[in-house]
């Protein structure tokens, strides 16, 4: 909020300053119709977002998820096991594991995407040829498309240590590995790391760079043509036009993208095997095969917990970034 | 993008930069068609294989003709279109006009809302009391269930407000003195402008909508009101396929039906795209 | 702004309704509860012939509630008019409840969570057990004990029913056995290699040497087939074994209660590592499909009707069609051998039959008596309500008349004749150019005959009659699951472990011994005996 360094902002800052010295009421009832455009949203993230918030409190209690007759207030009393669940959480090795694993996987991934989106967003920007840019763009947003399901068997196939494993063809037709000791890839732990951020790149590059090109198609074209009269070189131009163009986009699709940071579940599990499955489990997939092999419903206590706890450092991580980019570029995205 | 309407007007020199950049561009998108291929070539093939195969052993639409044959997917298909074009409407105009409050600087309570929105993006409440919620105003079985909660994208409305950032304040400013009302600039300046953003952001509302499959897995059960999303998943996921019209195997029907569900997104982008590379002409404005 | 007002009160309105439990509910119940009983006709209770003990008169229910997953014929596929029978077959008034087939258990537990109880629902083992220990369902011991059902001569299932019992009490009904897997040999590759099926595990074997270094496709290579594929190396949910019977033949990786009543952990006993030694073997001979790790059962069926591999242990019934059909789409032989058991898999009982889905009543059920009489037992009656679950709705789902079929163009077109009286199903509302298989109870499986003929046994194509008649009389029914404290802190970890290592050990990364040890020094043999004596102090 504070801070703006752009210059369009300056200009906004400006009026800022101006507007102060009337009163806030008075500022009010300037803006009297712009509170009345936000307010649908208001009422809605109300409803829908901020009233089944209270159903964070069951973190705390041992509620199984069975609706009873007793008034809430009592119920609550009765099954209050303060922070019980969150000991339970923390007291196994397997799920610190899980949940260093979460964040190593999680950023790695992001930084990844975001990183290959903007490279693949820049270079694409150069192509001359109007239509082979569309097919290309097209093309490379496709796999955004498949669900994971079907991208996991895809994989599973193509990274398979048989011949219909394409991968280790092209190895063993390469020379870098010997027929007959193909690597089983997804079955070792690190080679299913690695193959995870490959597909995670292959799925979600093509989807990442529409935002960026959006940016991208509102430089003023007049930029470019005073670096031309300036002889800068196409990197040049690059690095000092374009990137810091796009800076801003990025760093609040960074920020953005980190709130959601804790929520990997579905990639990750549908790729799991059973000898990977210990070492790469994140919180998600852990949650999911403590219940399943409990052969018990969900306790939702535990689960509204753990929650609860992925919520706290999605605020943490995306607080501690907005904080990292005002101090850097002096200005954050909230 | 700028640049190529640039070079428009002056023939654009060829360098060995773009034949480079092409042919690098023609390998990653190789790379990234060989596992599409290989749905691709599963939905055509009348013939099951486990392994990849650049072309169908027996070339067949059955596949397909199963899955456009089947008379129960009109009616989700409606639905889905329906939903999403509502839904994307709903959703614009929910994030533009908050993005659009969002840039008024000196707006008493401006942080306030920011933070009441990005506090939703983190915190959630989880399946169950937000089903009692929706419960309680009568929405489960409604597509208002599944075409509201969606709209609420903070995401979007981030980054959106993130494209209107970029306007010019002058234009404001000259709007004020031309005695334009807020609504009056908003509509006059800010959409025209923001063409590439209002695209990009509308895609990804539409793609939610029609991608999406939780929220009418946990508010409906009615199947009169199931998309296409969920008609889709039933034949992918289900694993007890028919071998259903003439000679289509189960696998054939599979992969049709996952292509069936990306093709409306293969078709729609190229129309999309020219905004973005258009983009807005800022110079004609800045006179 | 009264708008805004409004909105807000409403929203205030239901925060409160969300934060406060409906106390008032329970009375409201209550008195629809009594005004139903008073409201009701006797029950119009067939001559009993057998003068069944249970004489006291059950008040026959108005309305009923029913929560089911997509077993049941769902809308598009003519579930108004199974509603429209079911109700002129009883009198009663049935309401149904289906959400979409996967996501059934979410719905299943948000109706849990608001209170709205249906009547009647259907659970799987694991949600049955819960909510049973929860004290959800009704307790409906007496009611099956001393049902006319129970004491008919047609019931063939009272050991299905008495292992859904929990601590001696019953909450829940299977009209039908749980099923489980066969091992399917293609005879095209017996033939091939001029050998016989196998009766034990040396001949097992010995077919599996041939499978894989001969020559069973015919395509003229030695040794570019394998013999046996699965969807992992142990399945990950109960009965574990299933997909792999040959292998593990006594042994069981996880928690089973001895014939004495003392509970283990399978992976412990020694049959366990033998069969670790046994997977480990046949993996390095080649025997196993080296991609069994990362399999899905998608893939492994792909594979069978490519003709990469020849024994598969599949399920029994339907899927014996389904994989002839799709061989032979693939102009392959589909000629499926279903194995009996080889000895050493019959001494330990033969195939897994999993834990049957059941019907429950729930405890805010009005007239539970009344539901389990008109709604469960008349599932399987034996006449026209059991022909209703079991074959759907004349007209709609099967017909007797004379008619004619023809499904495809051209030169795939198939065509169906059928005379007049012959009972045959119709064509599927929802996939056209199929027909319609069963409704929910599937005849091979059903746990009551019917009175007289069962009119559609004829629509059951011959191998899936024969592999399920062999299933049927060569399996046992696998323990529900039991639940303890122990068991939901631990069981997690420990059956990810022991799957790591059944992996591992599979894939020749360690040995049997080595695994043993490390399943010792992680503190797993620990924590299972934690979960062990946990259970035994159930006892």
């Amino acid at each position: 909020m504070a801070k703006k360094v752009d210059p369009a902002i300056a200009k906004n800052l400006e009026l800022l300053k101006a507007s102060q010295r009337r009163s806030v009421k008075k500022r009010i009832w300037k803006y009297r119709g712009f509170y009345l455009m936000v307010l649908p949203i208001i009422v809605l993230a109300f409803v829908f977002n901020y009233i089944p918030m209270f159903g964070n409190v069951y973190a705390f209690t041992n509620y199984n998820g069975i609706k009873t007759s007793q008034p809430l207030l009592e119920y609550l009393q009765e099954h209050w096991v303060g922070f019980a669940n969150f000991k339970k959480m923390f007291s196994t090795a397997e799920f610190v594991k899980a949940f260093g694993n979460t964040l190593f996987m999680s950023i790695t991934k992001l930084l990844l995407n975001t990183v290959a989106a903007v490279i693949v967003s820049l270079f694409l920007n150069e192509i001359l040829n109007i239509h082979f840019k569309k097919i290309a763009q097209t093309i490379i947003y496709l796999p955004h498309f498949l669900s994971w399901v079907v991208t996991a068997s895809v994989f599973t196939m193509i990274l398979s240590p048989t011949s219909a494993g394409l991968v280790n063809t092209v190895l063993v037709n390469l020379g870098i590995v010997e027929k007959g000791s193909e690597i089983y890839f997804l079955a070792k732990s690190n080679w299913w790391t690695f193959w995870f951020f490959m597909i995670n790149l292959w799925k979600d590059t093509g989807w990442g760079t529409i935002i960026f090109l959006a940016t991208l198609s509102g430089i003023n074209p007049e930029i470019y043509e005073a670096g031309d009269i300036d002889g800068a070189s196409r990197f040049q131009k690059m690095r000092y036009i374009t990137l810091p163009a796009l800076m801003n986009t990025i760093v609040i699709v960074l920020i953005l993208d980190l709130a959601k940071v804790m929520n990997l579940f579905e990639s990750v599990f549908v790729l799991q095997n059973d000898a990977v499955k210990i070492s790469t489990n994140v919180l998600q997939t852990y949650v999911y095969y403590q219940t399943f092999q409990s052969a018990t419903i969900a306790n939702y206590g535990y689960t509204t917990a753990v929650g609860l706890a992925k919520s706290l450092v999605g605020c943490a991580l995306v607080l501690i970034c907005n904080w990292l980019s005002k101090k850097v570029r002096g200005r954050g995205i909230i | 993008m700028a640049k190529s309407k640039v070079n428009n007007t002056s023939k654009p020199k060829i360098h060995a930069f773009h034949i480079i950049n092409a042919v690098i561009f023609i390998v990653i998108c190789l790379i990234v068609l060989i596992p599409i291929w290989k749905v691709v070539v599963d939905s055509l093939d009348l013939k099951t294989a486990y392994g990849m195969r650049f072309w169908p052993k027996e070339f067949g639409l059955d596949g397909y003709i199963s899955v456009f044959t089947n008379p129960t997917l009109y009616h989700p298909l409606i639905i889905s279109v329906i939903t999403t074009v509502g839904g994307t409407f709903l959703g614009l105009l929910l994030s533009t006009l908050t993005a659009y409050v969002l840039i008024q600087y000196d707006l008493p309570g401006r942080t306030f809302i920011s933070g009441y929105l990005l506090f939703t993006m983190v915190f959630t409440g989880g399946m169950i009391p937000t089903y009692l919620v929706v419960r309680a105003l009568h929405l489960t079985n409604t597509l208002w269930a599944v075409t509201l909660i969606p709209a609420i994208n903070i995401y979007d409305l981030v980054l959106m407000r993130n494209f209107f950032e970029g306007i010019p304040s002058s234009l404001f400013e000259s709007a004020e003195i031309d005695g334009c009302s807020p609504i009056q600039t908003f509509f006059r300046i800010v959409l025209p402008l923001s063409k590439a953003g209002l695209a990009s952001i509308g895609l990804m509302f539409a793609v939610n909508y029609w991608n999406n499959y939780t929220n009418y897995k946990l508010y409906i059960n009615d199947s009169n009101l199931y998309n296409f999303q969920m008609k889709l998943r039933s034949i992918i996921m289900g694993s007890d396929l028919p071998s259903a019209a003439g000679s289509a195997t189960e696998n054939t029907v599979r992969n049709a039906a996952i292509m069936v569900a990306i093709i409306p997104f293969m078709i729609v982008y190229p129309f999309l795209q020219k905004y973005f590379v258009k983009g807005i002409n800022i110079g004609a404005v800045k006179e | 702004m009264k708008k805004k007002l409004v909105s807000m009160l409403l929203v205030a309105a239901m925060a409160t309704t969300l934060v406060t439990g409906c106390g008032s509910q329970a009375a409201s119940t209550e008195s629809a509860a009594s005004d139903t009983t008073a409201a009701t006709t006797a029950a119009e209770a067939p001559a009993a012939e057998e003068a069944a003990p249970a004489a006291e008169e059950v008040a026959k229910p108005e309305k009923i509630t029913m929560m089911v997953d997509g077993t049941v014929v769902t809308q598009a596929n003519g579930r108004d008019a199974f509603e429209a029978r079911w109700e002129e077959l009883t009198g009663i008034d049935l309401v149904i409840n289906q959400p979409d087939h996967d996501a059934y258990y979410e719905q299943v537990s948000q109706t849990i969570a608001s209170g709205e109880l249906p009547d009647v629902i259907l659970l799987s083992a694991n949600y049955y057990s819960s909510y049973a220990a929860a004290g959800l369902l009704w307790d409906m011991t007496d009611a099956y004990e001393n049902s006319e059902l129970k004491a008919s001569s047609r019931f063939i299932g009272d050991s299905v029913e008495q292992g859904l019992k929990i601590d001696g009490k019953l909450y829940g009904f299977a009209p039908t056995r749980g099923n489980g897997c066969v091992t399917y040999v293609k005879q095209s590759w017996l033939d091939n290699c001029g050998i016989k099926a196998p009766t034990n595990y040396d001949e097992y074997i010995a077919m599996l040497d041939a499978f894989t270094n001969g020559d069973p496709d015919g395509n003229g290579v030695d040794g570019d087939t394998y013999a046996v594929s699965a969807a992992g190396y142990v399945g990950s949910e109960a009965p574990f074994t299933n997909y792999m019977a040959e292998f593990y033949q006594d042994a069981y990786p996880s928690f089973y209660q001895k014939e004495d009543g003392t509970w283990v952990d399978g992976f412990t006993e020694d049959s366990m590592k033998a069969a670790m030694q046994r997977i480990q073997d046949a993996a390095n001979a080649g025997y196993l499909d080296p991609e069994t790790l990362t399999n899905g059962t998608k893939d492994c069926r792909n594979k069978f009707y490519e003709d990469k591999f020849g024994v598969f242990t599949y399920w029994a019934g339907t899927w014996a069609t389904n994989l002839k059909t799709n061989l032979e789409a693939n102009d392959l032989n589909g000629d499926l051998v279903a194995l009996p058991p080889i000895a050493e898999v019959a001494a330990g009982g033969g195939y897994f039959d999993r834990v049957p889905p059941v019907w429950c009543i729930t405890t805010a059920c009005e007239n539970p008596e009344g539901v389990f009489k008109y709604f469960i037992e008349t599932m399987l009656d034996g006449g026209d309500m059991q022909t209703l679950w079991t074959y759907g709705v004349e007209g709609t789902h099967w017909s007797t008349a004379a008619e004619t079929f023809t499904f495809g163009e051209g030169e795939d077109a198939k065509t169906y004749e059928y005379a007049e009286g012959e009972f045959h199903m119709l064509e599927n509302l929802e996939t056209p150019g199929t027909f319609y298989k069963k409704n929910h109870i599937d005849p091979m499986l059903s746990l009551a005959k019917f009175e007289g003929e069962d009119p559609g046994l004829a629509t059951v194509a011959d191998e899936a009659k024969a592999s399920q008649e062999l299933f049927n009389n060569n399996s046992h029914v696998a323990d529900l699951a039991v639940t303890t404290d122990a068991m939901q802190e631990y069981n997690g970890d420990l059956w990810n472990k022991k799957a790591e290592l059944i992996a591992k050990v599979a894939q020749n990364q360690m040995s049997v011994e080595d695994a043993y040890a490390e399943f010792e020094a992680g503190g797993y043999a620990a924590n299972s005996q934690a979960i062990v004596d946990s259970l035994n102090a159930l006892n």
